[in-house]
């Protein structure tokens, strides 16, 4: 029995992989386990290969995922071809006999490059090209124990079982796989039953589920005779969240008092939007609560529609994805140069372009820095778990208002679509701060400048008018190209960056984590940080090496001062950027920050997420000065 | 602030060309909002880039110039925010229906309560007379090298298979008429949109004064753009009749009310329903979200809300 466990789930898109996926991690929760689980898709709707890759710890939240696995249930062919690779020795592989004579070649959704990789490779091994020559092989050469199911017969038996006619019994097709899970993890099946309850809120539905596992497992443990994988649960959770990215963002802008969310459907953003219209209605003591969420004709309205809710005095926000971000820049500037809180959620995902329009990336570090033309400032701020994605979705709403800036809160796909158990929030530590309001009075100046850089601000509505403009304005607001007013208005704006590097506390913009005497830093930003978090531990445990990592959330302000400390203790040591992209971008704005360069950096721009042990490798390479840069490939 | 004898000048010196029509549409602005004792902070004027764009700027009302094209979206912002503002945009011909054709259509889609006046010159002004999409095919207005070889849209027939419920048309050297158009779309419950035609002194030697004075004519006897049943047939009907009616032109040019439809619900009403009333009672902008500088959602009310992401521990 092991504490932990690492497991894929495939199948083709829209055959209920999404579903399997949500209902294991709520019967895993439901039972006490850690979970963190990856959802990886194509940009399709149905037939292209799907997959969730799990990891469940019997003593903790994993922080990051695994590619070696200890079982791969596969509800079609192509699972099992995509991802014969990720078992490790003595590993459980779950597919359909049903399929075994299925050849790779005859695939059709298989891409091309992945069909003449395997080609290669099954020649080399000698097989002939069909599932059950690789099963044979995996079986004999790689130890693992080889769970034959025919899921029609799985299915006929269900059938009879539940007195469901054949076409009705084959809609519960892709609950086999997760009955395979379950069984084979040895998890109850009350935990079962809740997750199918929570996820179709039918006791009907639940009921047959209960039936079809009855049958699969019956059926596996035929053939699998040994002791369930997974030991119980010491964690000792008495509650957890089971939530994804987008669901933590979508609470707590609920919670930090959003009012109007504008959105145009992109992946990986609108799931977002979608949570945050579900609980758009709240009670609030005797009166209800309502956030206007309003699917808009482009990304352009939708920043500027959020633009005109914050001038109206409404915590205001968008949330988007790189093409969409491209077309919200302009009003991103007007924003700027009006000094309007507005906040843009911004997932990343793989670019240029359309790009990996599923797949995930840290690439848009640069863009959300510098992206508009001339200069203000702004608030740039990244989460690198959960937990952290729901404080900053309220943090970036407090020092937006309190600076009269427009922020940008950068996630990315690995995030929005990772489902986990979270520990519910602290909320009576959180805050909401509006910053300097006024309801005006006698020669109100919405640009006022005798009061510092954060002139008081008042809504449309309130007791006094007010104007803007996209121009170089005056206090007013009407337009001045006067050069004396010039210097005085664009310099009341910059300023703010001092304003707020000063004022915005370090231990919130930056975090290390370990010593500052360790043998190696990493440094990195959004998901990167569970993935280095592992990496310092595993290399804890090995004793050889001791590591630190820098993690960065605040990006503009930049915390220099305390980069450039920690990198000056690490001055001639290893220190390595880890990043979801080509370029390693955050060393490049550590070197425009504090001049330090760092030279050496692990990078993965696959679209899939950093892999703890590839992570690991390329470190000990790095470390073993083979190489300075290494680039990650792992992962389907 | 006082709403009586409020005077909707800004005092700021007006730097359109002298002659220009906005002079006129500025003008009965001013008028149709003493009429109808519009408070200045309870208005909010929205307007894009070019010549119309510094519209907000010569009103004393709250005043909004946004982007090129990008009136609408941040009018909308407003107005969703606070349904009891007055929301009027002030665009250009080129900024609405070139640039920002999209909003435009949309708002006709929501039918929100917000009152678009489009000051309808055939040319982008500020750039130095290049042809706008309200020019008609084959014209050369002065600066262009050659003639227009793009076609013009139809604006008001834009408008009504958009689902704007008030379309109408003036001119912008007719101010008393303008004036009572833009009162009737101000009191109008839904979107509205006004086509105002409006001479280029400087870059449109076409559409002149003299062009229009001998072609304009006021819609009165017998032409009732009202919908009064809001029957299907009956606003088919309506809609139909302006459709046919906004396409005369060259030689006669129709101004006045096309289309009146005060039955279709505004985007407000829409949301107030979806919300049970809780939206237009304490619409976002009136709402409190924090107290005592802590979030308002304690931790029970929080689990209450999110209930089906809490999953209970089975011991």
């Amino acid at each position: 029995m092991l504490e932990e466990i690492s497991f894929i789930v495939g199948g083709p898109q829209g055959s209920g992989i999404e579903t399997s996926a949500v209902v294991l991690t709520y019967a895993f929760a439901r039972a006490g386990y850690g979970v963190l689980v990856d959802r990886e898709y194509f940009s399709n709707i149905k037939g292209r290969h799907s997959y969730a890759l799990f990891r469940v710890s019997s003593k903790r939240v994993p922080k990051a995922l695994k590619y070696l696995t200890n079982m791969l249930v596969a509800l079609d062919a192509e699972t099992v071809f995509t991802h014969y690779k990720s078992l490790k020795d003595g590993g459980i592989l779950v597919y359909d006999v049903g399929i075994s004579l299925k050849k790779f070649d005859a695939i059709p959704s298989i891409e091309d490059e992945l069909r003449s990789r395997l080609a290669k490779e099954f020649k080399d091994l000698g097989l002939d090209g069909t599932v059950e020559s690789l099963a044979n092989y995996l079986r004999s050469r790689k130890n693992v124990f080889v769970v034959g199911l025919d899921y029609s017969k799985v299915i006929e038996e269900f059938s009879k079982e539940a007195s469901l006619k054949p076409h009705q019994a084959s809609m519960y097709l892709s609950s086999i796989p997760t009955a395979a899970v379950t069984t084979l993890t040895g998890l109850r099946e009350s935990a079962l039953s809740f997750a199918y309850m929570r996820r179709f809120n039918d006791p009907k539905v639940v009921e047959e589920n209960i039936k079809l596992s009855k049958v699969v497992a019956n059926r596996v443990r035929r053939v699998y005779d040994f002791p369930p994988l997974l030991k119980n649960s010491e964690i000792g959770f008495n509650e957890v969240l089971v939530v994804s990215g987008n669901d933590v963002v979508a609470m707590g802008k609920v919670v930090g008092g959003l009012r109007y969310q504008a959105y145009y459907p992109i992946t990986p953003a609108a799931d977002e939007s979608f949570t945050l219209e579900t609980y758009s209605r709240f009670k609030v003591g005797d009166e209800y609560a309502t956030v206007v969420v309003l699917q808009t004709e482009d990304e352009i309205a939708a920043i500027t529609s959020a633009i005109g809710a914050a001038l109206a005095g409404v915590r205001a926000a968008t949330a988007t994805s790189g093409p969409g971000f491209s077309l919200m820049v302009e009003g991103l500037g007007w924003a700027g140069m009006n000094e309007v809180p507005v906040v843009i959620t911004y997932y990343q995902r793989g670019g240029p372009s359309t790009g990996l329009p599923t797949r995930g990336s840290q690439t848009d570090l640069l863009f959300t820095l510098f992206a508009s033309h001339g200069e203000f400032p702004r608030i740039v701020i990244a989460s690198g778990d959960h937990e952290e994605a729901f404080k900053d979705s309220i943090e970036i709403m407090n020092l937006t208002e309190k600076y009269q800036v427009p922020g940008i809160h950068l996630l990315d796909k690995f995030l929005a679509n990772s489902l986990m158990t979270l520990t519910p929030p602290e909320l009576s530590e959180l805050r909401v701060d509006r910053g300097v309001v006024t309801e005006g009075g006698d020669n109100y100046l919405r640009f006022d400048m005798s009061k510092g850089p954060v002139s008081p601000r008042a809504f449309l509505g309130s007791n006094v008018i007010m104007y803007y403009t996209g121009d170089e304005h005056n206090e007013v607001g009407h337009i001045s190209e006067d050069p004396i007013n010039r210097i005085n208005m664009y310099t009341k704006r910059m300023v703010k960056l001092e304003l707020m590097s000063k004022e915005i506390p370090e231990d919130f913009l930056v975090r290390l984590y370990g010593d500052l005497d360790a043998d190696v830093l990493l440094i990195g930003w959004g998901y990167v940080k569970g993935v280095a978090l592992e990496v310092m531990d595993e290399l804890s445990r090995g004793g050889d090496i001791s590591c630190a990592y820098l993690h960065l959330r605040g990006f503009s302000p930049f915390p220099s001062r305390f980069v450039a400390e920690v990198l000056k203790a690490f001055e001639g040591k290893n220190v390595v950027a880890l990043e979801h992209s080509y370029l390693a971008q955050l060393s490049k704005v550590i070197a425009m920050n504090t001049g330090f360069m760092i030279r050496k950096e692990i990078v993965k721009f696959t679209g899939r997420p950093m892999l703890v042990d590839e992570v690991l490798q390329a470190l000990i390479k790095i470390v073993e000065g083979v190489s300075n840069r290494e680039v990650l490939s792992l992962g389907e | 602030m006082g709403s009586s004898q409020v005077n909707y000048r800004s005092g700021l010196w007006i730097d359109w060309c002298p002659g220009c029509g906005n002079y006129g549409i500025v003008a009965a602005v001013y008028q149709a909002f003493a009429e109808l004792k519009l408070r200045p902070n309870e208005v909010v004027v929205v307007s894009g880039i070019g010549c119309s764009g510094k519209t907000p700027h010569f009103i004393n009302a709250n005043g909004v110039h946004t982007l090129h094209g990008r009136a609408i979206p941040f009018a909308t912002g407003i107005k969703l925010a606070n349904p009891h503002l007055k929301v009027v945009v002030h665009v250009g011909d080129g900024d609405l229906l070139g640039i920002g054709s999209a909003h435009f259509v949309a708002l006709g889609r929501r039918n929100l309560d917000v009152k678009v006046i489009m000051h309808d010159n055939g040319v982008y002004g500020l750039t130095k007379g290049q042809a706008s999409p309200t020019l008609k095919l084959g014209v050369k207005t002065k600066a262009l090298p050659n003639a227009n070889i793009q076609d013009a849209i139809n604006p008001i027939a834009l408008a009504i298979a958009s689902g704007y419920t008030f379309v109408a048309r003036s001119y912008a050297m007719n101010t008393q008429h303008l004036k009572e158009v833009l009162k009737k779309a101000l009191e109008h419950k839904g979107a509205a949109f006004i086509d105002v035609l409006q001479p280029c002194v400087t870059f449109n030697d076409v559409y002149t004064v003299e062009y229009y004075n001998k072609r304009v004519y006021v819609l009165e006897e017998g032409w009732d753009p009202v919908v009064r049943e809001g029957t299907e047939d009956e606003v088919r009907n309506k809609m139909l009749n302006a459709l046919i009616k906004s396409m005369e032109w060259e030689d006669r040019i129709p101004i006045g009310v096309f289309y009146i439809n005060p039955f279709k619900s505004t985007l407000e009403e829409r949301l107030d329903q979806r919300f049970e009333g809780a939206y237009l009672k304490k619409p976002p902008a009136k709402q409190s979200i924090s107290y005592e500088g802590k979030p308002l959602l304690s931790r029970d009310m929080f689990k209450e809300v999110f209930s089906r992401f809490f999953v209970e521990v089975e011991k």
